[in-house]
């Protein structure tokens, strides 16, 4: 039986509004118990935040409301609007078993199997942080003018990790056309973004580790949720890409995780890597990234907590969130 | 098949309270259409909003009730309800 378009948007606002009171209340609740006692093992309250972690994200991909079995009911037409897309695809992609092994955020398939993951990818991540709501985008132009205050009026720019373009949009918006690349593995991502860009940016896909440009290619490398969905060696290889192709004075910025070094956050943050199906969380907190960045020939490294909406840094902001971070260098 | 995370000591939790959350979320998907289907007819002027939402006069649904909640709690009293074996 098919799920009309009300049923839908209903049951995911109420997981919205559970994964909300699970951001609002349970999660101080959670940090207040592990306040008294340094140890949550047997806390009924922390089962239950785990749980709920755990089983929101699930019902929000593929319960009866799920995004997965609503936009499949709609394959026709979603697959009909990308035929014309002017991504640059691969005639036969490899993929990296890293990238096939799990189906990272529970999205059935991953982000790249299915023709319509772009789709489901997108309409999931309008509702990844619940207290962003409407303003999500602020996270991407809080980037973008980061990036362009330590890069000013770059030349050309290159978002690795595209996606379906969410990230690469404020760059074209503010850049103006022609100046702009983003490059993913996901097909079906690629084809979205570059639909949505109508020719104000190239999308093209190639993995971010061994691109095909020239050396000095760009003057502006970013990413944006990358780096922690990779293994170690895969970021390691990412960085030396990225000083690759950047033109000497060039900028590389990515907005990741990195979590704060108390026993509270860390075990929340590597939690969540476990319970979203982001197994690279906790080995990209391990890395040394700065002294990794000053080997590949980065300086001026910055590695900053990165405030994604205002007031979520100031130590009275009490709701849980994700620990950002602007992991910013400059080639020389 | 990849066995799911549990959380809970008794994984039978684990695997309730997912039934707890599905019934959860159909329930306000019935009263979020319920409510709409309420406001279409009340704008037709089928429906008296003001008479459906006030207190019942008398007790109109009493027998459906209670046989509603008999028949949810009879579960409690684990007595079966066909001869067979213990």
């Amino acid at each position: 039986m098919s799920i009309d378009g009300r049923a839908f948007a209903a049951g995911q606002a109420f997981l919205l509004s559970a994964k909300t009171y699970w951001t609002r209340v349970l999660y101080p609740a959670v940090r207040e118990e592990y306040g008294k006692s340094k140890d949550l093992e047997g806390s009924v309250l922390y089962q239950y935040f785990c749980w709920l972690e755990r089983h929101l994200q699930r019902f929000k991909y593929s319960g009866r409301y799920g995004l997965q079995p609503y936009h499949a009911q709609q394959r026709e037409r979603l697959e009909k609007s990308l035929a014309s897309s002017p991504a640059e695809l691969r005639d036969a992609p490899e993929y990296p078993e890293y990238y096939t092994r799990i189906d990272i955020h529970q999205h059935p398939g991953g982000v790249w199997s299915d023709p319509i993951a772009g789709f489901v990818y997108e309409r999931g991540a309008r509702s990844t942080t619940p207290l962003a709501g409407g303003r999500h985008r602020d996270l991407h132009d809080r980037l973008t003018a980061a990036a362009l205050e330590r890069c000013p009026a770059p030349s050309r720019v290159l978002d690795m990790g595209c996606g379906f373009g969410k990230s690469t949009r404020p760059f074209y918006e503010a850049l103006g056309s022609g100046k702009v690349e983003g490059i993913d593995l996901s097909a079906p991502c690629l084809k979205l973004a570059a639909r949505d860009a109508t020719g104000a940016a190239r999308f093209r896909q190639v993995d971010a580790t061994r691109t095909d440009y020239p050396d000095a290619s760009f003057d502006l490398v970013t990413s944006t949720m990358l780096l922690h969905e990779m293994p170690p060696a895969v970021v390691e290889k990412t960085l030396a890409e990225s000083a690759r192709l950047l033109k000497q004075g060039g900028r590389m910025v990515h907005l990741d995780f990195l979590p704060a070094s108390d026993g509270f956050s860390r075990l929340i943050h590597f939690g969540h890597g476990r319970r979203n199906n982001e197994p690279f969380m906790e080995p990209l907190a391990g890395m040394d990234l700065a002294a990794l960045l000053e080997r590949l020939g980065f300086r001026s490294v910055e590695i900053l907590p990165f405030e994604e909406a205002d007031g979520t840094l100031a130590p009275e902001y009490r709701y849980w969130r994700f620990p950002w971070a602007l992991i910013s260098a400059e080639r020389w | 098949m990849i066995p799911e995370q549990t959380f809970f000591p008794d994984p039978a939790l684990d695997r309730a309270f997912g039934v707890v959350m599905a019934l959860a979320q159909e329930v306000w998907v019935l009263r979020d259409r319920m409510a709409a289907m309420e406001a279409q007819l009340a704008e037709r002027g089928v429906l008296q909003v003001e008479k459906l939402n006030a207190e019942p006069a008398s007790d109109e649904r009493a027998a459906e009730r209670e046989a509603f909640v008999a028949h949810l709690l009879q579960n409690l009293l684990g007595v079966q309800q066909a001869k067979g074996p213990r």
